[in-house]
């Protein structure tokens, strides 16, 4: 029997049970250090820390809605190589989902972690978080999730979801081996922690934790976000479909784009060493900038722009998972979650393959199949 | 002393001898490859769609080590490698000498058209007039006299039919290479002597081959006259009448032939004496002519001898060993008594004929429509053992592959028609014995709705009734309840079986080689290639129809053997190919390229302004040189561009002409000449891509074919500027191969590997060698397997090179083509380990176990192996015997053992003759599915039917049901339903003798220990079960005996040499040179995600985890690229394939579009 148990909440903040439970967590004997977003002293910002003592996890912050970079990439660094001990790591469901990407890409390895999920409340993009958030940002965080979970809804002061988020049909962390559930539940006053596999069963065990049914009204509740995110998302992709649609429209999508390459290195799955955009292939000679002006009269500069992200899409549209960190990141404001999103909707589709779904799933070109594709190839 | 010849010859190009070919070529030797034919492939080339995969690929037969001594495109299309010279439309017509030595006398066809000329323009079918069948479509469509005999040869020559051809000279007019040698002259010089007392006759032939044919003829009334004639002038041939007054034809003919020994003399003769014609050809006459003549047919005759003799300018060759893949021809139904309408209705086709029909070259394009009427073909009636199985035809044999072709071509029609066509195949026994064919055969009843009826056709006649327009067919047949049914077919297909290839005979006689009571070559006792005589082997169908698969294990068999022979008389292999090694290094040199345009005589000039394209080209700092060659395919032209390189110096060339293969050989030369790295001139294909972009007999619009040619010459300049002519690297090889099983298979295959001196090991698991050759006696055909034995365990015994390990587990193996590790342990537990650079997986197979049938219920109830073994010991009371039943596919052919085990129905035919023989009085009930005695063990069928035993078929949902009833006296009843009699039967039987196939012997770890894996039955996976069906993906790894799939003890032996003939291609070289194009890593880029070793289907990457880096085996590496598209970041390239180099040339082919 999975465990389902309970955390208690008191005075509604959330915060300071889930401290106290990331704090029973370090404390166990074979953890070693837990991952976790806290609020750093120094600025109003949340990032991932990595802790080691439990005195020092009085920032944690998992649910502000804010998400500058996302943590697969950290946990990836963190798990490349044996690093010597058990690492809990406390993540979204998207950064759960890049981070199994990543380990079927050999960027990363589950042996040494524990992975905690949070039911997701969704982020601002970093821009708006920083208009949201006030001084004490623990009061901000507050005031969001409970906007969220009493049905108020994550928009206020003219700021709201990203549209990552909003599009986002994974709010739970199915990934993970323990999830903490919000959802469906009274989290004024308790809430779910289940185990979804042997490795978060033998943790919480020794946690030694309350038992906690489901509630019936968790899977509804699920059930109606996701058709909400659902519906967007398809709105989404016929939008951002229509937008992109021919080649001149895909430049004119693109036509802001200034090759900082901000999106691929927020990207957590772009996991190269060293982007062949940055390497020599792409630095032309002189000369040949001069010959392909010559042909066409006139070309924009920096040229490759539209290649870089067809590129891109090519090398990654399959792993997308859709964070969003890549629009979060534009300087520019390129809406490139939208096409990347799209895109991958319909590359994963073609191969029958979800990224982010389960570590059993082979990436579609390690897979050789000799029918496949048909409508594609013809034969 | 033995000449060392390193040399063999190949006869036939067909599938088996291009294996063959490949095999002694990739070892080293070098090899001669003929046909008669004018194209390679054999019967391949009109086969577009083969079982079981329902496709081509026999390009996988290609080298897979030192690629780049071959082509390494479409087979079907073409062969080129260093080590093997092809010759076409050339026969053998002498073999003298001894194995290791044989003098071979070879005549070639003239070529009517020069092959190093004709580009394949097809310009002179445009203007031919003669149209005749065409034979490659089965006359099913028509040709011109002037052709291409395969659709899609590279290089693609025309041919002349000389019979067709009626020397109009208007291709000769129109050929813009000047490749056609039909002129006047050439047949005025061929003299002909008409001698004959009718001066009628005289002048009839004088006006036929002279007027018409354009030969010089001359002609003499008596015998005298024809010999002062031949004083006079020299005579090509001299045509004799044999019935002349005064000197007969006879006496002419000896006294021709003392003064003029080399004079052709061609007798003409009245039916009646005939006889005297044959006598004459016995003192020297070349042929005879049988009067009365009509040109039609005798033109073509003495066109034919024309030639032949033409050809007498063949050559001689040393060779050490002869291979034969003849190949067979079909059982023509024409040539039977009305066979089930064939030739009546034009509806009733031979398999080969439907094969055409489904062929995109095909008559009607690949669309499936009937020959008579062209409606679209919506039913179909495959009509099996047309010409096999068939006392009337002399045919009490079956000809192995009718069944599963007829599947294949039901599911291929299917396929084209989205399965909407209705497929019916009569047969008697539904024949899939071959590895995977059962499963293959139930996927197209179960699956794709194919319909089987076990039956007989009686008779195919059109359908009257629908008017005479119709060409519907009626079908009858009776069922085999005995049953008459009448059903509408839109066509029928025959099965045609196999008959001996044309020409058998002759070439048997000429060899001194034996054939079987059918005419095809007998083979030795235990082998499927060698004839009675050393040194000449039978590879592929020449000994009997065999699917791909066989026939390419038996062409590597039959390459071993010629190997075995040449190596054992000291023939020397031929010298290894020079590597590209010594030339200047230029690559970094600034490009300075020469580009040499091909004008085709003025043909360029024409189309595009050649004064503009210099200065285009030369915007390019890089280009040094712009040059015009009239024609660079001749002789004067290649010439004359050897000049300029020679005096310009550059350090890369461009050649702009067209069909770029045929320049790999002169491009070498050019190299070596000039001192310049031949993998620094290039060819590119302006002509071809010109040509078919300008519309026909429209003016070129200049424009267009200026910037096509410019973008065309400017991707080749793109591309060679890139390149980096580095060496190729090499794998060295420990050459010592391990041989894991030593039964029969596992000796042979070692056996054969250090009959060629290279040391061997070979790990057994059990006590002693012999496997289960052990238990086994005799054969069906009566061979001792004892013997057989015996002999080969003393050879290895003998054998310096071969090292026994017996009593060894196999604990583990690691490693790549070229070196491996494997670690044995033996009984007390001591651990060695043995270096290898490749490894035969021999461990066998053996009688699947079972509990059917009541088997362990009662001792009445044994299985094949254990009546095997009581006969071999006489444990049998023959007297007391008066019942046996047999039941076959005792829990096999169907899931999970779903596969046909070949040996028990020829086992059970053997057992039940060889109780019949001590007991005449004995019943023998043998209950079967299908009876698989295929091959020539279908006569001992016959045999055993005509002795008396019963054959029961059985159905698989009707098993016979077996009761054990405890009596001493008959202590078994069997239940059953008789198909024929309709009813249910009761036998009761002393006797119950289980069929319960064989299961291999080849665990899981151990074949992934080396990198191979196994099927869903356990047998060995093979690379691919057509075309390289002993080996493993993994290079190096191979596979034989019942480990690889059910098979006889011939059949085993065949795979161990095969086995061992591709190990020896690997351990004959001390390196093992890799491909030009090879993948190599970035390291300091790579992100380690090991993509890369995913997808690469050679197994040819790995990860070094101590250097924390992707390693690539350079000669398992076969250059496909697939892990340079996998990788993102380019840490993974094709040697020669960078990114800049690729956006270069395509930024050239858009230069021209874009302008």
């Amino acid at each position: 029997m999975a465990i389902s148990a309970k955390i208690d909440v008191k005075d509604q903040d959330i915060l300071s049970s889930l401290k106290d439970f990331f704090r029973s967590i370090l404390q166990l004997e074979d953890v070693s250090a837990i991952l976790v977003p806290q609020h750093l002293p120094m600025k109003n910002v949340v990032m991932p820390t990595l802790v080691t003592d439990p005195e020092h996890l009085d920032g944690v912050d998992p649910l502000a809605p804010i998400f500058p970079v996302n943590t697969a990439k950290v946990v990836s660094r963190l798990t490349r190589k044996p690093a010597g001990g058990k690492v809990a790591v406390v993540l979204r469901s998207c950064e759960i989902r890049s981070f199994i990407e990543l380990v079927k890409l050999k960027q990363g390895y589950m042996d040494e972690v524990v992975i905690i999920g949070i039911d997701c409340l969704g982020a601002y993009k970093n821009t708006d978080y920083f208009k949201f958030v006030g001084e004490d940002v623990t009061e901000s965080t507050k005031k969001f999730y409970q906007s969220v979970l009493s049905g108020k809804g994550a928009a206020m002061d003219d700021v709201d979801l990203s549209s990552a988020c909003k599009a986002c049909e994974y709010p739970v962390p199915d990934g993970a081996d323990i999830i903490i559930g919000l959802f469906g539940l009274d989290t004024n006053n308790q809430l779910l922690v289940q185990a979804k596999n042997s490795k978060g069963e033998e943790l919480l065990t020794r946690l030694d934790l309350p038992d906690l049914e489901e509630p019936q009204a968790r899977p509804d509740a699920i059930e109606s976000l996701i058709t909400e995110r659902t519906d967007y998302r398809d709105k989404m992709f016929a939008e951002t479909t229509e937008a992109t649609n021919t080649l001149e429209k895909l430049t004119g999508y693109l036509a802001n784009c200034i090759n900082c390459y901000n999106c691929r290195v927020a990207c957590p799955v772009c996991y190269c060493k060293e982007c062949v955009f940055v390497t020599d292939v792409f630095n032309h000679e002189p000369s040949q900038y001069l010959k392909w002006a010559i042909r066409k009269g006139a070309i924009k500069m920096p040229t490759d722009t539209v290649f870089y992200h067809i590129t891109r899409l090519a090398h990654m549209s399959t792993a997308c998972i859709g964070c969003g960190q890549c629009s979060n990141a534009c300087p520019n404001d390129i809406p490139v979650m939208e096409l990347f999103r799209t895109i991958a909707q319909r590359t994963q589709e073609a191969f029958g393959y979800e990224a982010g779904r389960s570590i059993e799933d082979d990436p579609p070109l390690s897979v050789f199949m000799e029918d496949e594709l048909t409508d594609v190839v013809g034969i | 002393m033995n000449k060392k010849i390193g040399k063999a010859l190949v006869v036939g190009a067909g599938i088996s001898g291009i294996r063959a070919a490949l095999d002694l070529a990739e070892t080293g030797y070098g090899v001669t490859l003929i046909d008669r034919a004018p194209h390679l492939g054999g019967i391949l080339s009109q086969l577009d769609y083969q079982f079981p995969t329902d496709r081509c690929g026999m390009c996988k037969m290609l080298p897979l080590v030192d690629r780049d001594a071959s082509s390494q495109y479409c087979l079907r299309k073409g062969l080129f490698h260093e080590n093997i010279e092809i010759l076409l439309s050339t026969e053998i017509s002498s073999v003298e000498g001894e194995p290791g030595n044989f003098a071979v006398q070879l005549h070639q066809k003239p070529a009517w058209v020069d092959q190093e000329l004709c580009t394949g323009c097809g310009a002179c079918v445009q203007v031919c007039p003669v149209e005749v069948p065409d034979l490659f479509n089965t006359g099913l469509a028509s040709r011109k006299a002037i052709y291409l005999p395969v659709p899609h040869s590279i290089p693609n020559s025309y041919v002349i039919d000389v019979t067709a051809c009626n020397r109009c000279g208007a291709c000769d007019e129109v050929c813009p290479t000047n490749a056609i040698r039909l002129s006047q002259q050439e047949r005025k010089k061929f003299r002909i002597l008409v001698v004959d007392d009718e001066l009628i006759l005289r002048d009839s032939l004088k006006a036929w081959l002279d007027d018409e044919e354009g030969f010089t003829v001359d002609t003499a009334g008596s015998g005298q006259q024809a010999l002062e004639q031949l004083e006079k002038s020299t005579y090509n041939i001299m045509l004799l009448d044999i019935k002349m007054p005064g000197m007969d034809g006879i006496e002419v003919l000896k006294k021709a032939k003392e003064t003029f020994p080399d004079l052709n003399v061609v007798m003409m003769t009245a039916y009646a004496t005939v006889e005297t014609a044959v006598e004459a050809m016995k003192i020297g006459a070349f042929d005879y002519l049988i009067k009365p003549f009509d040109p039609d047919t005798l033109i073509p005759k003495i066109l034919g001898i024309y030639e032949k003799l033409e050809a007498t300018r063949g050559r001689e060759l040393q060779v050490g060993a002869i291979v034969l893949c003849g190949g067979t021809a079909y059982f023509d139904p024409a040539t039977g008594k009305d066979t089930f309408g064939y030739g009546l209705s034009p509806n009733v086709v031979t398999s080969l004929e439907f094969e055409r029909i489904m062929s995109g070259t095909g008559p009607y394009q690949g669309k499936l429509v009937r020959p008579g009427g062209g409606k679209p073909i919506k039913k179909v009636a495959w009509i099996q053992c047309v010409g096999s199985r068939d006392m009337q035809t002399d045919a009490d044999f079956c000809s192995n592959i009718c069944c599963m072709y007829a599947i294949k071509e039901a599911l291929v029609a299917k396929e084209k028609t989205n399965g909407k066509l209705e497929a019916t195949i009569f047969y008697m026994d539904m024949r899939c014995f071959g590895k995977s064919f059962q499963r293959y055969r139930d996927r197209a009843e179960t699956d794709h709705g194919v319909c089987f009826k076990r039956g007989r056709v009686h008779s195919v006649i059109t359908d009257d009734a629908q008017g005479e327009t119709s060409d519907d067919l009626i079908l009858r047949y009776v069922d085999i309840g005995g049953e008459a049914h009448d059903e509408k077919f839109d066509m029928a297909v025959l099965a045609v079986g196999q008959r001996p290839s044309p020409g058998t005979a002759e070439l048997s006689e000429m060899l001194g080689i034996d054939l079987n009571e059918w005419g095809f070559c007998q083979v030795e006792p235990f082998s499927h290639t060698k004839t009675g005589k050393e040194g000449i082997v039978i590879g592929g169908s020449f000994s009997g129809l065999k699917d791909i698969s066989e026939s390419v294990i038996q062409a590597s068999s039959a390459s071993l053997a010629a190997s075995g022979v040449i190596h054992a008389s000291g023939g020397s292999i031929t010298s290894e190919p020079s590597l590209d090694t010594d030339f200047a290094d230029v690559s970094k040199d600034i490009p300075k390229v020469m580009v040499a345009v091909c004008t085709c005589g003025e043909v360029l000039s024409k189309i595009i302004d050649t004064d503009q394209l210099t200065t285009r080209l030369m915007t390019d700092p890089e280009v040094d040189q712009v040059v015009f060659v009239e024609q660079t395919c001749t002789a004067d032209g290649w010439e004359s561009l050897v000049e300029l390189v020679e005096k310009h110096k550059p350090n890369r060339v461009l050649i702009a002409a067209c069909l770029p293969y045929i320049y790999a050989r002169k491009i070498r030369e050019l190299g070596h000449k000039v001192g310049l790295n031949p993998a620094l001139i290039d060819v590119v294909d302006i002509h071809t891509l010109l040509k078919d972009k300008i519309p026909k007999n429209e003016e070129p619009s200049g424009f267009d074919a200026f910037d096509l040619g410019l973008s065309t010459i400017e991707m080749g300049i793109a591309a060679l500027k890139h390149l980096d002519p580095s060496p190729v690297a090499t794998v060295p090889v420990f050459q010592r191969a391990l041989v894991v099983g030593g039964g029969i298979a596992g000796m042979t295959a070692a056996l054969a590997v250090a009959d060629h001196g290279f040391e061997v090991d070979i790990v057994e698991q059990g006590e002693v060698l012999g496997g289960n050759l052990n238990w086994l006696k005799q054969t069906l055909e009566g061979h001792s397997t004892r013997t057989l034995l015996d002999e080969t365990l003393l050879k290895v015994e003998k054998h310096p090179m071969i090292q026994v390990h017996t009593r060894i587990r196999l604990t583990g193996a690691y490693g790549q083509v070229g070196r491996f590790y494997t670690s044995i342990e033996d009984e007390e537990g001591v651990v060695n380990t043995l270096e290898h650079g490749v490894a035969i997986l021999a461990t066998g197979g053996t009688e699947a176990g079972t509990t059917s049938y009541g088997y362990g219920s009662s001792e009445a109830i044994v299985t094949q192996m254990e009546l095997e073994m009581k006969l071999s010991e006489n444990k049998i009371d023959y007297g007391q015997l008066e019942s046996v039943v047999m039941i076959q596919c005792v829990d096999s052919r169907q899931e999970p053992r779903n596969y046909c085990s070949r040996v028990c129905c020829s086992t059970s035919i053997k057992q039940a003759l060889q109780l019949k023989e001590k007991n005449p009085d004995l019943a023998i009930y043998i209950f079967y599915r299908d009876i698989m005695t295929y091959g020539f063990t279908e006569t001992y069928y016959t045999q055993a039917r005509k002795a008396g035993i019963i054959f029961i078929q059985y159905d698989i949902d009707k098993k016979p049901q077996m009761n054990v009833t405890g009596e001493s006296d008959k202590p078994l009843r069997i239940n059953a339903f008789d198909p024929i009699l309709g009813r249910d039967i009761e036998i009761s039987a002393d006797l119950a003798v289980l069929a319960t196939g064989v299961v291999p012997r080849l665990p899981d770890e151990l074949a992934l220990s080396f990198g191979a894996t196994v099927d869903q039955d356990g047998f060995f996976q093979e690379a691919e079960s057509k075309w390289r069906p002993v080996d493993s993906l993994k290079e190096g790894i191979f596979a034989c005996g019942l480990a690889h799939s059910p098979r006889s003890i011939p059949e085993s032996i065949a795979t161990a040499e095969a086995a061992a003939q591709r190990a020896l291609r690997i351990l004959s070289r001390e390196n093992l040179p890799a491909g030009k194009v090879v993948a190599k890593v970035r390291h300091s880029i790579c992100s380690l995600c090991e993509m890369c070793i995913e997808v690469c289907p050679y197994g040819a990457r790995t990860i070094d985890t101590d250097l924390e880096q992707v390693v690539v085996n350079p000669v398992m590496c076969q250059g496909c690229g697939s892990c340079a598209a996998v990788c993102p970041s380019s840490a993974s390239i094709l040697e020669g394939f960078t990114i800049r180099r690729m956006f270069d040339v395509i930024d050239a082919a858009l230069s021209g579009a874009l302008n």
